[in-house]
């Protein structure tokens, strides 16, 4: 079952609809709040093979948004913000399906619209040679390489939305 | 029939009557033979252990990494509520208050313990710096840091937390703490070489009941891990080394 539609925020936002690599779509909210990265602190969630929550420690839930009982269960794409052009992800799936780890520069989009941003690293849960889930650590990232890399994810997605 | 007890050398000396009161609490409750392995340096806890002399060990989390994935050893139990933290401190009058304030080529202390190190890098990322980009001054004890940070030699130095909380106040009220990791999920681990075998239960059931007879506060108190021992199974140990991977690089 897909998430359902964001409830649009208090405060100034853009729309958008986003449609997920599962199939489903809904529609979301952006701000232009950011949530400032927790001094010291790692966000850390594991999901399952396909991507569904199954642990979220406190300083993700504090920085999403969402309760611990609505993020587990829930896609990882819950996360997703408008502003991510998928090439950004490119490799992602691949390389921690192969038994690789995957880092990378990551906008995520809370509950309420805000967003905050992440140096994020998954890695496999290999257990006896075979992988079970999927473990995700994000942590503080460099402020100057977030903005080399806004100006380059802007123009990734307005080319992902010129081609389609 | 005695076992090593490998205690990972990385606690402060005052710690250190309290691992011999544990090895000798344990020995009387599970009625097998202990003997205390105490290697004062990283190289020689690996000498040790290539050795195949640690039958018991309590590891630091990066060691058990490479002792529960290639070595085989079972991980059975962590302190209760202890983490493994980290603390970057620079000296009072140096002007810095954050992280993003030390720049690259800035001189920081350390001592030889490579988790700090790990987790302190990561830690610096904010700041832009990484392990080329600063000039490291090892130093031999936590106390030596602290000296260098507050004389101005170093920019900052790193710390293990609960070094930092046991260094004089007169120290602490010299230093300024730009940050502290507050990750939760890192901790020492005791571990068991699958030849404990049999042996295994009654040492864990001695050590998990630390806290529940006359006396055990003294020990514990010593061993400044006042909430005892936990199980930890193999799963959560994995989970650990999982997160732990994901800080390598």
């Amino acid at each position: 079952m897909g998430l359902p539609d964001m409830a649009r925020p208090a405060e100034p936002s853009s729309e958008s609809r986003l449609t997920y690599t599962d199939g489903s779509s809904r529609t979301v909210y952006a701000t232009d709040v950011e949530k400032p990265f927790p001094e010291g602190h790692l966000i850390v969630s594991r999901t399952d093979l396909n991507g569904i929550i199954t642990h979220a420690n406190d300083a993700f839930v504090e920085m999403s948004g969402w309760a611990r009982e609505e993020l587990i269960g829930a896609p990882h794409h819950i996360l997703r913000h408008p502003d991510m052009p998928k090439i950004a992800f490119k490799g992602l799936w691949d390389d921690i399906a192969a038994g690789k780890k995957w880092h990378g520069y990551v906008k995520n989009l809370r509950k309420d619209g805000a967003f905050y941003w992440v140096y994020a690293t998954a890695v496999p849960n290999i257990r006896n040679g075979v992988i079970v889930g999927y473990t995700s650590v994000r942590r503080k990232p460099s402020r100057t390489r977030i903005n080399e890399l806004v100006p380059v994810y802007a123009q990734w997605l307005a080319e992902e939305k010129a081609a389609s | 029939m005695t076992l090593n007890f490998l205690i990972a050398p990385d606690f402060a000396p005052e710690r250190f009557a309290g691992w011999h009161m544990l090895n000798t609490t344990l020995q009387r409750r599970s009625g097998i033979g202990l003997h205390l392995l105490t290697p004062v340096s990283a190289h020689e806890q690996a000498e040790l252990l290539s050795a195949g002399k640690a039958d018991l060990v309590y590891a630091n989390p990066f060691d058990a990494t490479d002792m529960i994935r290639t070595q085989g050893y079972i991980p059975f139990a962590r302190p209760a509520k202890r983490y493994d933290e980290m603390v970057i401190a620079t000296g009072a009058e140096s002007g810095l208050t954050h992280v993003e304030d030390l720049k690259p080529g800035c001189r920081i202390a350390l001592t030889e313990n490579r988790d700090v190190k790990l987790i302190g890098l990561r830690l610096l990322e904010p700041a832009d710096l990484t392990e080329a980009t600063i000039q490291w001054v090892p130093v031999d004890s936590y106390q030596a840091a602290a000296r260098l940070a507050i004389k101005g030699e170093v920019q900052a130095a790193f710390f293990l937390a609960d070094a930092y909380a046991s260094l004089t106040r007169m120290s602490r009220s010299q230093l300024r703490v730009l940050v502290e990791s507050a990750i939760s999920d890192i901790s020492h681990v005791v571990l068991a070489h699958p030849r404990v075998g049999e042996n295994l239960p009654a040492i864990e059931k001695a050590l998990l009941g630390l806290g529940q007879a006359p006396g055990d506060n003294e020990v514990l108190d010593a061993l400044g891990l006042p909430n005892g021992f936990e199980a930890m199974n193999q799963e959560e140990a994995e989970f650990m080394i999982d997160l732990m991977d994901t800080l390598l690089d």
